[in-house]
């Protein structure tokens, strides 16, 4: 008797089905995974059995019995556990608290000896050090997911599901948290993992079950495939591979960081310690490290939302201290942030609106302070045709970017960001959510202008993306970069112990190459700042000549 | 001049004052902390305490009966949160904009019913509540009337006080209640039902309140007037901020606000040589200037006035 | 769509039929017949030209303020201090008029105006830059502020703005060359009409066509994303709470000016608290503000007579409208399938 099964789950929202007919069988004592693009039905599916959402059809039995979960609660009293994708853990509390949290419902005293006593007891078992003391605020991400396995185990659960859990470590992090899968395995545990990752399910899982637009199409046993198969099975259609040329890297050193380093809010710990980087001319610099050890930081202390950075930054020459975000635009740096709907796009407005966003109060499309939309709506159509931007609905242009798939968000962000006029495009996660098609458009667009001559500066947490992008990948680790690896010399598991925070003999070799790199590219540093000039018009804009050439402008001022 | 002021006299009866100004802002200030420690602000505490005073006078004048003006006060305090919480619980709306209406709301609901039970007839006054002295513990000088020969309200709040504080450092259920405020998502994955902890931490928000609103008339003045609380659901508010989230902590910026009220009040009887207005503007200004020393040391639960919508992000 | 549509008009008639009947049973409370009432608050309205002038006397401080209140709450300012802002406006614009008897009357005007715009606006920038600087909930002080205000007016009143030849708390009369004219007479209507008039195609103007408009629109949407791509929050907030404020201060002086013609203890009325409620009716939307602010003002206008003739509270008005605001806030409610709202 299987330990879950669930039957023929159906689930739509809005009209648009996430799980459609989908059987999922878990034995006791079995690792279980369940492999699928992104939107692929995977969360959705493991919500339906964590009793977040309700199936519209379907039946899940679970121990032999028919069950019905209506809420978490429901689920955690049989005996599931859930480890989620995006941790859920107070900050505010403790280790301890976190872990007890919403196990009795009375109003009963706590007793937070004999819990700490307990969780130090499953620790040790499983390998799991964490001070139940400590604050949840204070702890790294790899930690916090040991908080939430502990928190799992304390409730005796049966059933493990682990939603993505290596998204957020390394490689070396990855093998020890395998080892701890293996124990809870080995005690009779049924775990499901969610991952997209095919080596991580070869090397951990007992069978897969594969999802696509919401089906599942396969079910097979691990020992008994390959990567390929799985991979054709989740993808379900040949994949385009990168044949393009890696051309256009020039030795002129473009943007320059000495010695940048940036202090956290009233903490001492620095989020970015002494950054050093140059990136040239015509190259895609890969940023790489597990998330949250100052990616997010470095592109903004470069983009200039971030201000208060220490050391010298300099873009074409010229120092950028005290210099706004608008005005580093000006002067060509653009920023695809990996959070577009709070930082790039203002999602209650129209496309139109979005796309002037970085240069609305200049000419043409503002005179004397008042807004010209007839300018705006030209250019933003005109996005739409050069982007093949699909709007949903009849609105086109006007309507509000909140409605539009992300894809389509995105494709205005890079609208509005890759102008003639870009020097350096900052890309941070720009595929992350996005569909094939969408991730390919990108990444086309981004070698596209690293052959006119930009740079581009890429933080992924895709190996793969930057593997096959990047001219150079830098490494971050706790805010430094602890290394910077030539595309050739650049594999998987030389990152990955970067990653982790091993510098090792070859990670040095490759640091001291860089550091000789920036003295040759300097003489071409007073090339650099004469061509500024160009780009740059007299009001301090970037020209859009898409837009201001040649229309005529008899229309005035249209709504 | 200010030898005349502060005699002792003068002090023993301006604490006693203060804490019995302290009281309605305390009682609300523990209702806007437990509605906020679930995540939802509740600017309608004006509203509620309005509530609270009217119904309670209506209740007491048509029974008679101090503590059946005290029930119909909580039954409108309550009436009042459970609109709130339909809104920003149910309907997630925009807590500040659906708190604000509130009170434009139950100004009007209270202004009307108040004129209508006073039309024709004359000035319209209760017997309060008398003051219960313990013994002994009274007879302590300077801060023993004030703290123990007070109402049997002030005395309960005494224990409310630290039964909350009890109460969310102590047990598991307290624990839940905590946590929905900080990251519902992490309390409904951890088997917590938010919305409906929510719902009950909004009762409790309007019965405190109420009672807040209700000991107003109940204790201190005996007749309830429109607008009578003129600000002091607002200060209330205002001492969750400045209490840093605790109970004690409120409780003392309570008694700060309180003071000031006193103080005015006090001023006004001695006689000194100012327009009323100016020592009326006293607690209000004591309110800003409190604020800014809040600066900085920011307690607000992580979630709060955010609507949690399942499987939303 | 279509069926969103049919969705709103079974709401709106909920919503009134709920009015309506509550307005019916209100009314019989107060003792008096409801057809008979409804026959008196037209009357007010309708039955002479003082009352229908009435309706735009009103309207006037109330279509300055809504609009302050709804500038504000495009950037996410909660300004629910317009009351205060009002009442400085007032008290400062009084001041000019009173002391500056060597400039010519017009002039005067002009530079009262001006004071109450400016006195206003740095009411409101207070709680700004507390909201801005030290995140202080804008909320709690604007309120602070409108009690302090308040309190302000009346030392104002009793002290160094006091009727010398009187024994009340109220400033002297302003002289008749300083005060706006009234045009239409006998009724009070006056020319800060179309002072109002003009603001609301102003605020229109400038929030849809200029840039100015642009950013606070963006920053009011999503301040993270307006940062992120060079648009200034906190000058944003500042900007809109002054301007905010400064409306409401140039109502308080229009009062002055146009209609009581001197400084007194309770000039608002409350529009600084209506004003909200009319923001928030109008989605902050100038047009919307304008009309909403008519109908206030008629409906106050029609209940004040209602209260004259028959006895009935004016304040069935305030408790009427809360409540409209509070339904359309609920409307999902009328629907039983309501706020289930999946996300993905």
């Amino acid at each position: 008797m299987p330990l879950l099964e669930m039957k023929q789950i159906t689930k739509a929202f809005s009209g648009v089905y996430a799980n459609e007919n989908v059987d999922l069988s878990v034995e006791a004592g079995e690792i279980h995974a369940l492999l699928g693009e992104n939107g692929a039905g995977k969360t959705t599916l493991m919500n339906i059995l964590f009793g977040i959402y309700q199936a519209d059809r379907g039946e899940i039995y679970y121990q032999g019995k028919k069950v019905e979960f209506l809420s978490p609660r429901d689920a955690i009293d049989q005996g599931i556990g859930m480890v989620h994708q995006h941790f859920s853990l107070v900050r505010k509390m403790t280790v301890l608290d976190n872990i007890i949290l919403g196990l009795e419902s009375r109003a009963s005293v706590l007793d937070r000896k004999s819990a700490a006593a307990r969780i130090r007891e499953l620790a040790d078992k499983y390998g799991l050090s964490v001070n139940p003391e400590s604050r949840v605020s204070e702890l790294s991400v790899g930690e916090q997911q040991r908080v939430e396995i502990l928190k799992v185990l304390y409730r005796n659960v049966n059933l493990l599901i682990l939603d993505e859990p290596t998204g957020v470590l390394t490689p070396q992090e990855t093998e020890k948290f395998f080892d701890i899968l293996r124990k809870l395995k080995a005690e009779g545990h049924g775990i499901i993992i969610i991952t997209h990752r095919l080596a991580e399910i070869m090397a951990i899982s007992d069978r897969v079950t594969i999802l696509r637009d919401g089906k599942a199409v396969s079910r097979l046993v691990t020992a008994g495939t390959t990567p390929e198969e799985l991979s054709a099975h989740m993808i379900g259609r040949e994949l385009k591979k990168d044949t393009s040329q890696r051309e256009g890297f020039q030795p002129e050193e473009m943007l320059s960081l000495k010695d940048v380093s940036l202090s956290k809010k009233r903490r001492k710990k620095k989020s970015l310690s002494h950054v050093s980087l140059g990136v040239h001319k015509g190259e895609i610099l890969g940023i790489a490290g597990v998330e949250g050890n100052g990616q997010k930081e470095l592109a903004e202390v470069i983009t200039g939302i971030r201000k208060n950075y220490k050391g010298t930054m300099t873009w074409r020459g010229e120092n950028l201290a005290g210099i706004s975000v608008k005005e580093r635009f000006r002067k060509g740096i653009s920023y695809i942030s990996d959070d577009r709907h709070n930082d790039s796009l203002i999602m209650d407005m129209t496309v139109t609106d979005n796309i002037i966003l970085r240069d609305f109060d200049c000419s043409p499309y503002s005179r004397w302070g008042v807004l010209d939309h007839k300018k705006a709506e030209e250019r933003a159509g005109k996005a739409l045709e050069n982007f093949k931007i699909k709007t949903s609905g009849t609105s086109g242009i006007r309507t509000l970017v909140k409605l539009m798939s992300g894809g389509n968000q995105q494709k205005v962000i890079l609208a509005r960001e890759i102008t003639d006029q870009a020097g350096l495009i900052v890309a941070s996660q720009p595929t992350r959510g996005l569909d094939i098609g969408a991730t390919e458009f990108v990444h086309q667009e981004l070698l596209k202008q690293k052959s006119q001559g930009k740079s581009v500066v890429l933080i992924s947490a895709d190996l793969d993306e930057l593997l096959s992008l990047s001219d150079r990948i830098a490494v971050m680790f706790a805010g430094k970069i602890v290394g910077i690896l030539d595309r050739a010399e650049a594999d998987v598991f030389k990152i990955g112990l970067l990653m982790g925070g091993v510098t090792g003999e070859e990670a040095a070799v490759a640091e001291r190459k860089e550091a000789a790199e920036p003295e040759a590219a300097r003489p071409e540093n007073a090339r650099a700042s004469a061509e500024k000039q160009e780009t740059v018009g007299p009001d301090g804009c970037r020209n859009q000549p898409a837009a201001a050439g040649g229309q005529s402008r008899k229309g005035g001022d249209v709504a | 001049m200010l030898e005349q002021i502060f005699t002792m006299t003068f002090m023993t009866a301006f604490l006693a004052a203060a804490v019995r100004m302290a009281v309605p802002l305390a009682y609300a200030g523990m209702g806007e902390l437990i509605a906020e420690k679930s995540g939802i602000l509740n600017i309608g505490m004006e509203g509620v305490m309005l509530a609270g005073a009217f119904f309670s006078f209506a209740g007491a004048f048509f029974t008679g009966s101090i503590l059946l003006g005290l029930v119909c006060g909580v039954v409108g305090g309550v009436a009042v949160s459970m609109i709130h919480a339909v809104l920003s619980i149910r309907l997630a709306r925009d807590q500040s904009v659906s708190g604000i209406s509130l009170n434009i709301f139950a100004l009007g609901v209270t202004s009307f019913l108040y004129k209508l039970m006073s039309s024709g007839d004359s000035y319209k006054q209760i017997e309060p509540l008398s003051r219960l002295r313990i013994p002994a513990l009274a007879d302590i000088p300077l801060v023993g009337s004030a703290l123990f020969e007070q109402d049997i309200m002030t005395y309960v709040l005494y224990f409310l006080v630290v039964g909350i504080a009890w109460f969310y450092a102590k047990t598991s259920m307290g624990l839940s209640f905590a946590a929905i405020g900080e990251n519902p998502r992490a309390a409904d994955a951890a088997g917590i039902p938010v919305h409906r902890y929510q719902y009950v931490a909004m009762v409790l928000n309007g019965v405190l309140g109420g009672i807040g609103g209700a000991y107003l008339v109940l204790v201190q003045v005996g007749n309830f007037t429109e607008n009578m609380t003129s600000g002091r659901g607002y200060i209330a508010l205002a001492a969750v901020i400045l209490g840093r989230y605790m109970p004690g902590g409120i409780l003392a910026a309570s008694f700060l606000f309180g003071a000031a009220n006193a103080l005015q009040i006090r001023l006004q009887a001695v006689g000194v040589p100012l327009p009323p207005q100016a020592l009326a503007m006293l607690p209000y200004v004591i309110t800003l200037v409190a604020l800014l020393t809040s600066i900085g040391k920011n307690q607000k639960p992580e979630a709060l006035s955010r609507p949690y919508v399942r499987g939303a992000r | 769509m279509k069926e969103n549509r049919r969705e709103r008009i079974v709401e709106n008639v909920c919503i009134a039929v709920i009015t309506l009947v509550t307005a019916t049973v209100l009314v019989i409370l107060s003792g008096a017949s409801p057809l008979e009432a409804c026959q008196m608050f037209f009357r007010g309205i309708f039955g002479n030209l003082n009352g229908f002038g009435e309706v735009f006397v009103k309207a006037t401080p109330l279509i300055l303020t809504g609009l302050g209140c709804s500038v504000a709450f495009r950037t996410g300012f909660f300004n629910i201090g317009a009351e205060g802002q009002f009442y400085m406006g007032a008290l400062t614009s009084t001041w000019v008029v009173l002391n500056l008897t060597g400039v010519p009357g017009p002039l005067r005007i002009v530079l009262a105006i001006l004071t109450g715009f400016v006195t206003g606006g740095l009411w409101a920038l207070i709680a700004a830059m507390m909201k801005a600087r030290f995140d202080i909930s804008e909320i709690i002080v604007t309120i602070m502020l409108n009690y302090i205000g308040i309190n302000l007016l009346g030392i104002a009143v009793r002290t160094f703005l006091m009727d010398p030849a009187g024994s009340i708390p109220q400033s002297a009369k302003l002289d008749a060359s300083a005060t706006l004219v009234r045009f239409l007479k006998p009724t009070r209507i006056h020319t800060g009409i179309f002072l109002a008039l003009a603001a609301v195609v102003f605020i229109w103007f400038l929030m849809e066509k200029t840039t100015v408009g642009y950013e606070i629109r963006a920053v009011g949407f999503n301040q993270r994303g307006a940062a992120c791509n060079g648009i200034s929050v906190v000058k944003n907030i500042i900007l809109s709470a002054a301007l905010s404020g400064g409306l409401a201060g140039v109502a308080g002086a229009v009062e002055v000016l146009g209609v009581q013609r001197k400084l007194l203890e309770g000039i608002s009325g409350g529009c600084g608290y209506t004003a909200i409620l009319i923001s928030l009716l109008a989605v902050n939307r100038p047009f919307g503000v304008l009309v909403t602010a008519i109908l206030f003002a008629a409906l106050s206008v029609g209940a004040n007579s209602m209260q004259r003739q028959m006895g009935i509270p004016a304040a069935i008005v305030d408790f009427l409208i809360g409540m409209i605001v509070l339904l359309i806030l609920g409307r999902e409610l009328f629907w039983r399938r309501a706020a289930r709202k999946e996300g993905k």
